[in-house]
């Protein structure tokens, strides 16, 4: 019974780790590349949540065709916000800060006038539970966890090896060399944004089903995304992978003992401990 | 193919090109000469379209560019090499050659390209897989250079190329802008290295405080007198 608890506690954590790390890659890729910190990415995450609640509530749509729904609707949302929002503020942090805390109360407002402030539930899609070796799985959160996986690979596949992931980490290392070898470093900026916040967005439809969704739910995610970009380095793809599973196995180990507040304050407690020995974050470099 | 006129370039308020022309016939080695601040970057960058004049028009084989942005440059066929060599340096040597294939579409032909760069480069063979941030510098200037000939200019404008490298290194650098030159590409050198960008260049223009003060044929340069006092060290 004991290593029951402790086992689903580390398969939950490394879920939340998952979604999280969903959630900050958009974060640390769009600041690599403009060096702008978007506080409204989470507001992507719960337009996720809203594809879900109503193309798998409403319209009982399949559950990866939902996400795919979501890439594309929200990932183009994106992609324009880039371009009529931030695209004048391409490395000025505190314009695009006073730009992107704007855009947080107008998303969530339009959410509350379009979608209401009730929160909404999503059926789960996925029952029941896998037992391996006597201990029980969670089919949903197994699934949730491997998608997860799968489009970070994916996402670090297309960085390293396709030409315009070539392009980004041009543009992120040096903006005007990437421009004189012809890349077009506005193009690249919105296809970053895309790319982030379709992934958000798949992050908000993969939890969707397991909280509820309401306007606000982009409030949190935001908040690990940060501790996960902060502690795994800025910038660093693999540092957000190393952080959100050290955040999400530090919250799932720590939901055993401690109360829910507690559980919120250690991601800001690990954050404090690193910075203290690694200023840039575990995987940063200058 | 090449045609510079009367370009002004502000950063801010500061007035950093008052009046600039010059001219760059197809096959020429045309060096810019003068201290520093005298605008030969800012030039440059402005060829390119890193820095969007405020007066003055920029014309390249029969088309005016002054106000395309630095990728569209690209295109039309000039390569830069900046100042202070600016590789990828997270980037493989290999990765920041194809960087420099960005806009080709020809996977063959890019292929061919890279096997004679290796050629004609053959140091940066023997690190293809090495971070460009950990080579010499020697090193980086070569695949700086290598990187923008990816993209087949048919001008090529050299910021500095010798700056900060031991007289052996220059010396190989010098051999390779002419080989590039002999080629067909057109060269704009600019270089504090007087000496080396007039014995380059067929002609040049010296720049002083942000105005062309002497143009001619280099061997002419070489001799005159004020250029021998202020350039060439007396």
């Amino acid at each position: 019974m004991e290593s029951q608890l402790l086992i689903q506690a580390l398969v939950n954590g490394i879920m939340l780790g998952m979604v999280y790390v969903l959630v900050a890659l958009g974060l640390t890729l769009v600041f690599s590349i403009m060096e702008v910190i978007n506080f409204a990415h989470g507001e992507f995450y719960m337009l996720g949540g809203y594809t879900a609640y109503y193309l798998i509530a409403q319209l009982g749509l399949n559950y990866f065709l939902t996400i795919a729904a979501a890439v594309v609707v929200v990932g183009f949302l994106g992609w324009m916000i880039e371009k009529l929002l931030f695209r004048p503020f391409r490395k000025d942090l505190l314009g695009a800060f006073i730009v992107s805390l704007g855009l947080v109360w107008v998303l969530q407002s339009a959410a509350m006038l379009a979608f209401g402030s009730l929160e909404k539930s999503v059926p789960s899609p996925f029952r029941g539970v896998l037992k391996v070796l006597g201990i029980y799985f969670s089919l949903e959160r197994l699934i949730v966890t491997v998608t997860a996986i799968v489009l970070v690979a994916a996402l670090y596949l297309f960085i390293q090896f396709s030409r315009e992931g070539r392009a980004m980490r041009a543009v992120a290392q040096d903006s005007d060399a990437a421009a004189l070898q012809g890349i077009n470093v506005a193009r690249i900026s919105s296809l970053a944004f895309a790319v982030g916040a379709g992934l958000a967005a798949t992050a908000g439809v993969l939890i969707a089903p397991l909280f509820f969704v309401s306007p606000f739910i982009g409030d949190l995610p935001i908040v690990k995304a940060f501790i996960i970009i902060i502690l795994g380095g800025m910038g660093s793809i693999p540092g957000a992978l190393l952080g959100g599973l050290i955040l999400g196995l530090a919250e799932g180990v720590g939901s055993i003992f401690l109360s829910i507040p507690a559980v919120n304050l250690l991601g800001f407690v690990i954050v404090m401990a690193v910075l203290l020995v690694r200023p840039r974050g575990l995987l940063g470099h200058a | 193919m090449l045609s510079v006129k009367g370009l002004r370039v502000h950063y801010g308020k500061v007035e950093a090109l008052k009046e600039v022309s010059l001219e760059v016939g197809k096959g020429e080695i045309v060096a810019l000469v003068g201290a520093n601040g005298a605008g030969k970057t800012t030039s440059l960058r402005a060829i390119s379209g890193l820095k969007t004049p405020t007066e003055g028009e920029i014309w390249f084989e029969g088309r005016r560019i002054d106000r395309l942005p630095p990728h569209a440059i690209v295109r039309v066929g000039i390569g830069h090499v900046p100042e202070g060599r600016r590789l990828f340096p997270h980037m493989t040597v290999l990765e920041n050659l194809k960087a420099g294939a960005y806009l080709r579409a020809n996977g063959d032909s890019v292929r061919k390209d890279l096997e004679r760069a290796f050629e004609q480069f053959p140091v940066l063979k023997a690190r293809n897989r090495q971070k460009a941030g950990t080579l010499s510098g020697g090193e980086q200037q070569m695949l700086t250079i290598a990187r923008a000939l990816m993209g087949r200019p048919r001008l090529l404008l050299l910021d500095e190329p010798s700056l900060g490298l031991a007289p052996l290194v220059v010396a190989s650098i010098a051999s390779i802008i002419k080989e590039i030159n002999g080629e067909g590409v057109s060269i704009v050198l600019v270089e504090q290295n007087a000496r080396m960008a007039l014995r380059l260049a067929s002609r040049a223009y010296v720049l002083e405080t942000g105005r062309v003060a002497l143009e001619g044929p280099s061997g002419a340069l070489l001799a005159d007198e004020h250029v021998k006092k202020v350039y060439l060290g007396g």
